[in-house]
């Protein structure tokens, strides 16, 4: 097999590790901060901490260790949008909650028979290759060149930064360790979210398939005279590349992204109908479908703008420290925020 | 990080075999497609026109390799290939393709003795826009081949090149070819020089032009005698990357010569065991 292909399988593993883990535990950026900001609920969100903290750690070692280059991916450019990448993030959280739960958790979600996040699929994926390549694709290509900006020259991610000072070493697992530290101990703190093994596990193991998917394409791909392009979790283009892909399939290759996402929804499925957690579910009523389909439009454009959703900004993206992960991210949680309390906040489902 | 990678299996005469009756195959079923795909647009492209001359091209026998749509422009893989004898007396001496809306149409010209064994060769090119892909063969006795393929080009942000090429490993080049052979069979060589290909079209962070700066030529010997022949232009990809055949009667050894328009040479070495 070539090292093409076998990066392929190691996506399409980490991606039934990530749908079965997400199913099980329910992990839901959507959910913790519902949770965190109106039920009062905050295992979930703590769970995402957790995953976050894995992740940064994981992800930096492998940087740190040059098993990967991180500059490589495109979080960590040369210049990031101050303007896209908060507002697409914004757009995206709005959307996370009008149809309750991330593109990630669609997937999850369908492969338990849940039929509303079909339609948030296909919304999303559509809407997301409008604004990569298609009728939106030239704005948002302008609005990135007239926005681009770089806190000071070379990579644009805090270790690149912080290593002009002292050593790179030194300072990246200072900074990682700080971060993470404080993720988990805000996560441990927590005696509702000890005592909850599932969400332990679930956001542990998460966090560590983002680190496992930087080694599927930056280590395992890394042929000599075709490497594949450094990537790690991320599902607005994935999702709707996989649409594409399925439609024009002859004379095309199957991306990373494509094998992540099948296997998520194959990962879900496998443990929703081992546990006799699937059934079919569809729209209670038709102005319910129109905010599931606002809400799956929004996350694709806003997640094409930000270069990611709450997976691929919130989790991989972060984990490589980078500035623009920071603005997206951030974006993600005002979003989220507007949309569940204040004067835009949607009706609770 | 070498135990992820995988050993090359040789080509064996099953292999040509089964793809040869497979090609057979698909030709008889899709010959009237392939017909019209290989009709799209070259008689009205001027270079191609000036190349062929007065000759009536074929248009069976040659193929393009593109995906259909492709979201990176600056790096599209291209397989060109020609299902021809290559024995002594009959063989195909060249290969032209051209990038018919690209800023400079040459893309590359491939020249080939009977020692490649096939004439076929990957890369990886430059498309601007959607376009045609035209691809114009010859062979020793002068009869012409040709082939046209569309392709359409999306622009994707998100992989957006960083503009700074890293140039310290510049000029670094990587070959793999099997070590062992039967002699007579073709082997694959995989070669790829560390390039920026710079286009001279492109504006650096100041605002100004950046220089051209390209990789102009490429050859390859076996024990001296020529196998490969390649000229680039600017629409081949950054880190040029050619992947061809050699059909080595004997042990000896591949030399590879890369040169850039500066003048300025890379070589590279490799030894080729038959038994």
């Amino acid at each position: 097999m070539t090292p093409a292909a076998l990066s392929l399988w190691a996506g399409f593993a980490i991606g039934l590790a990530f749908g079965a883990a997400g199913q099980v535990s329910g992990f839901c950026l959507n959910r913790g901060l519902r949770g965190l900001w109106v039920t009062g609920d905050g295992t979930k969100i703590r769970a995402f901490a957790l995953a976050l903290a894995a992740a940064i750690v994981g992800t930096q070692i492998l940087d740190g260790a040059g098993a990967v280059d991180l500059r490589q991916s495109i979080y960590v450019g040369t210049s990031f949008s101050w303007l896209l990448l908060p507002v697409g993030g914004a757009l995206f959280g709005y959307g996370m909650i009008a149809c309750n739960g991330c593109g990630a958790r669609a997937l999850v979600l369908l492969g338990q028979g849940n039929l509303r996040s079909f339609v948030v699929l296909v919304c999303l994926g559509i809407a997301a290759y409008v604004t990569l390549t298609g009728l939106l694709a030239p704005l948002r290509a302008q609005a990135a060149g007239f926005t681009g900006t770089a806190i000071a020259e070379g990579p644009q991610s805090l270790p690149y930064l912080l290593a002009r000072s002292a050593g790179a070493n030194v300072t990246r697992f200072v900074t990682a360790i700080v971060l993470a530290g404080l993720l988990a101990w805000f996560a441990f703190a927590h005696k509702p979210f000890r005592d909850s093994r599932k969400d332990v596990a679930g956001g542990t193991i998460i966090g560590l398939l983002i680190p496992a998917g930087w080694l599927a394409t930056g280590w395992i791909g890394n042929d000599d005279f075709d490497p594949v392009p450094l990537a790690s979790l991320t599902f607005i283009a994935p999702i709707g590349e996989t649409i594409q892909y399925a439609m024009i399939a002859t004379g095309a290759k199957p991306g990373f992204g494509v094998a992540v996402v099948s296997g998520v929804f194959i990962g879900s499925l496998a443990a929703a109908l081992s546990t006799g957690a699937w059934h079919l579910e569809g729209f209670p009523s038709a102005g319910r479908m129109a905010r599931y389909m606002g809400g799956g439009a929004l996350m694709g454009v806003g997640g094409a703008l930000a270069l990611g959703c709450s997976i691929g900004q919130g989790l991989t993206g972060l984990s490589t420290l980078a500035f623009g992960s920071f603005l997206a991210a951030g974006g993600i949680l005002l979003g989220a925020r507007l949309a569940l309390r204040g004067p835009l906040a949607l009706p609770a489902l | 990080m070498t135990d992820a990678r995988i050993e090359i299996p040789r080509l064996s005469r099953r292999h040509v075999l089964q793809g040869g009756t497979a090609v057979l195959a698909l030709a008889a079923l899709g010959g009237r497609a392939f017909a019209q795909a290989n009709n799209n647009g070259w008689e009205r492209f001027e270079p191609v026109r000036k190349l062929i001359g007065e000759t009536k091209p074929l248009t069976n026998g040659l193929s393009i390799e593109l995906p259909l749509v492709s979201e990176d422009g600056s790096s599209v893989p291209l397989v060109v290939r020609a299902e021809r004898p290559m024995a002594e007396g009959d063989y195909v001496r060249s290969i032209h393709l051209f990038a018919t809306r690209n800023p400079s149409p040459e893309i590359a010209e491939f020249e080939f003795t009977p020692r490649a064994g096939r004439a076929q060769v990957e890369t990886r090119v430059r498309l601007n826009e959607s376009q045609t892909v035209i691809a114009v063969a010859r062979t020793n006795k002068d009869a012409v081949l040709v082939a046209a393929r569309e392709i359409r080009i999306t622009q994707s942000g998100c992989l957006a090149r960083t503009d700074t090429y890293e140039s310290a490993n510049a000029m670094q080049t990587r070959v793999r070819v099997a070590e062992k052979a039967q002699s007579g069979s073709p082997v694959e060589v995989l070669t790829l020089i560390n390039h920026p290909m710079e286009t001279g079209l492109r504006e650096g962070a100041d605002g100004k032009l950046l220089p051209q700066r390209i990789i102009r030529a490429f050859e390859v010997t076996f024990d001296g005698q020529p196998v490969f022949k390649a000229t680039l232009h600017r629409s081949i990809a950054a880190n040029p990357y050619l992947r061809f055949f050699v059909v080595p009667a004997a042990s000896g050894t591949l030399a590879f010569t890369w040169t850039e328009d500066t003048g300025r040479t890379a070589e590279h070495k490799a030894n080729i065991a038959v038994g």
